[in-house]
């Protein structure tokens, strides 16, 4: 299987802790930047269809007792917007049930002067004047 | 009308030409100001001054983004952020146009905080004043939306004026009753709430709000419990309480044609809860003799209940037996609750069920729960 790589933005335009969501061959997906490395997850909870990637980041919760919260890995999980599932972003795991609920995940790179060099973008990924001296966000998309 | 599409669900092909009526949504005033017009010099300086306990002040935290829906959130409307739609625009664009829902009813959020107030004439002035709002500010900007009143339910005979004072307006098809309450609402200490909403062809409307606050009595059967989660499971309890004192006080003999709806209390508990009415009644049957016919015959004629929020059983298809074993073909009705972040969107559930229950769900049986929607509807508007 080979994959296409699309640009998404220039890195300076997805800071970490932010996130973007892109429109590519008819799949919503959001793209994430967890403390300078870059991940994406389908934009569709498994659980009702909601927009999960438009949600609060947040991080892992965990409580040895009652009346403890331990915050982990801050800015690594994102809780959807509707019912509240969180999702680990790096893996695309559930919280709650990683083996077994989970959400597409898809391999991101940051590539100079990515956009020029793209192979087959999808026509509808949104457009940035580019620059070849820029580092792009690319996100690859299996064929 | 037909449903277009959703924004966010996987529309089915069976479902696009349906009808869809939503029996909660959930509105307020945009702000405070929005009552000063309906309101003496008195209340108007004691609302702007000091509020009113709105309720759920016990357990302040809640789910999703505040509250809602997170993707609802409006940056153009900061004020639009709580567990309560404040713009109606909104309302219109995201559930009305945006998911497809043809005919939805308002049943406000906040003002239900009234019903823990001690002032009733205060909690009275409040209802009085976004009963009149909702009319002409949310009633008046798309035909789709009817609306469920607010009274103040501690104060019965102040409540029934109300009722009778705009009880007759088409766009007014329900009565809210909060479920957080001194005493179960089919005692006759209601009564004149009973008939005033039986005089105007209303339906009794049960949601849940205002347990544990003010006057009321705990949150729960087992008092009050830490953690909001907690305090959300025991809620049928409330239903299931007030549902006794109706039937078994003998509220539906009284008014044969009165209608009591349910909502945000779910449905999953209904199936056992009926069993047992039944079962119990069999061998107490001479204790409350005026009940002479089987129980669940009586909520099965009478009540519907919405169906929001929706049980997910561990096997998807087991939730087609649960809407069989409650008679759901005549009691259950489709409600999506927005704009809370549990919401249903109307696009998801029950796609796999029969066609005609489909149609009983999402349109029939909420006819039937509120008589005063059929009148004001196209025929062809409703058809199955």
């Amino acid at each position: 299987m080979t994959a296409v790589k699309h640009p998404v933005c220039p890195a300076s335009a997805l800071p970490s802790g932010e996130r973007k969501i892109v429109e590519v061959g008819g799949r919503s997906i959001g793209v994430f930047n967890v403390g300078g490395t870059y991940y994406a997850l389908r934009n569709s909870c498994p659980h009702k269809a909601a927009p999960l990637c438009l949600g609060p980041i947040t991080g892992l919760v965990t409580g040895p007792e009652p009346g403890r919260y331990v915050v982990e890995r801050q800015g690594e999980v994102v809780r959807c917007p509707w019912h509240g599932w969180e999702f680990d972003i790096l893996t695309g795991r559930s919280l709650y049930n990683p083996h077994h609920v989970r959400v597409r995940r898809y391999a991101v790179s940051v590539e100079r002067g990515g956009a020029a060099n793209r192979d087959a973008g999808d026509p509808r990924v949104e457009t940035f004047a580019v620059s070849v001296e820029q580092d792009w966000v690319m996100l690859h998309l299996d064929r | 009308m037909v449903i277009e599409h959703a924004v966010h669900g996987r529309m089915d092909d069976r479902m696009t030409q349906w009808y869809a009526i939503d029996t909660d949504i959930h509105h307020d005033y945009h702000d405070k100001e929005d009552l000063y017009p309906y309101l003496s010099q008195t209340y108007r300086e004691r609302l702007r001054d000091y509020g009113f306990d709105e309720g759920g002040g016990l357990y302040a935290n809640n789910g999703g983004v505040l509250g809602r829906r997170g993707d609802t959130l409006d940056p153009a409307d900061p004020e639009d952020t709580t567990t309560a739609a404040k713009n109606v625009g909104n309302v219109i664009t995201n559930l009305l146009d945006g998911a497809g829902i043809n005919l939805g009813i308002l049943t406000g959020s906040t003002i239900k905080g009234t019903s823990s107030m001690t002032d009733l004439d205060y909690a009275s002035a409040l209802c009085r004043a976004f009963n009149d709002y909702s009319i002409n500010h949310w009633l008046a900007a798309d035909p789709r939306f009817r609306f469920a009143m607010a009274v103040c339910s501690q104060d019965p005979e102040g409540a029934a004026a109300e009722i009778d004072r705009i009880g007759d307006h088409p766009g007014v098809v329900a009565v809210i009753l909060p479920c957080g309450a001194p005493r179960a609402y089919g005692q006759r200490f209601y009564r004149p709430i009973h008939e005033a909403c039986a005089r105007n062809n209303l339906t009794i409307a049960l949601h849940f709000a205002g347990e544990g606050g003010g006057i009321n009595p705990a949150p729960t059967a087992a008092g009050y419990p830490s953690y909001y989660i907690e305090s959300r499971l025991p809620r049928p309890s409330f239903y299931q309480a007030h549902l006794a004192s109706f039937v078994f006080e003998g509220l539906f003999q009284r008014y044969p044609t009165m209608k009591v709806a349910m909502l945000e209390g779910g449905f999953g508990w209904v199936p056992a809860y009926l069993w047992r009415m039944d079962s119990d009644w069999k061998g107490l049957r001479y204790q409350t003799p005026w009940i002479d016919r089987l129980p669940s015959e009586i909520v099965t004629d009478h009540v519907r209940f919405a169906s929001q929020p929706i049980d997910e059983p561990d096997t998807p298809e087991d939730l087609l037996t649960v809407v069989r074993w409650m008679h759901g073909e005549r009691t259950l009705m489709f409600a999506t609750d927005y704009p809370h972040w549990d919401w249903d969107d109307p696009a998801q559930p029950f796609t796999t069920f029969p066609k005609e229950l489909r149609h009983r769900i999402f349109v029939a049986n909420a006819l039937d729960a509120f008589p005063k929607l059929a009148p004001s509807l196209a025929p062809s508007a409703v058809a199955p």
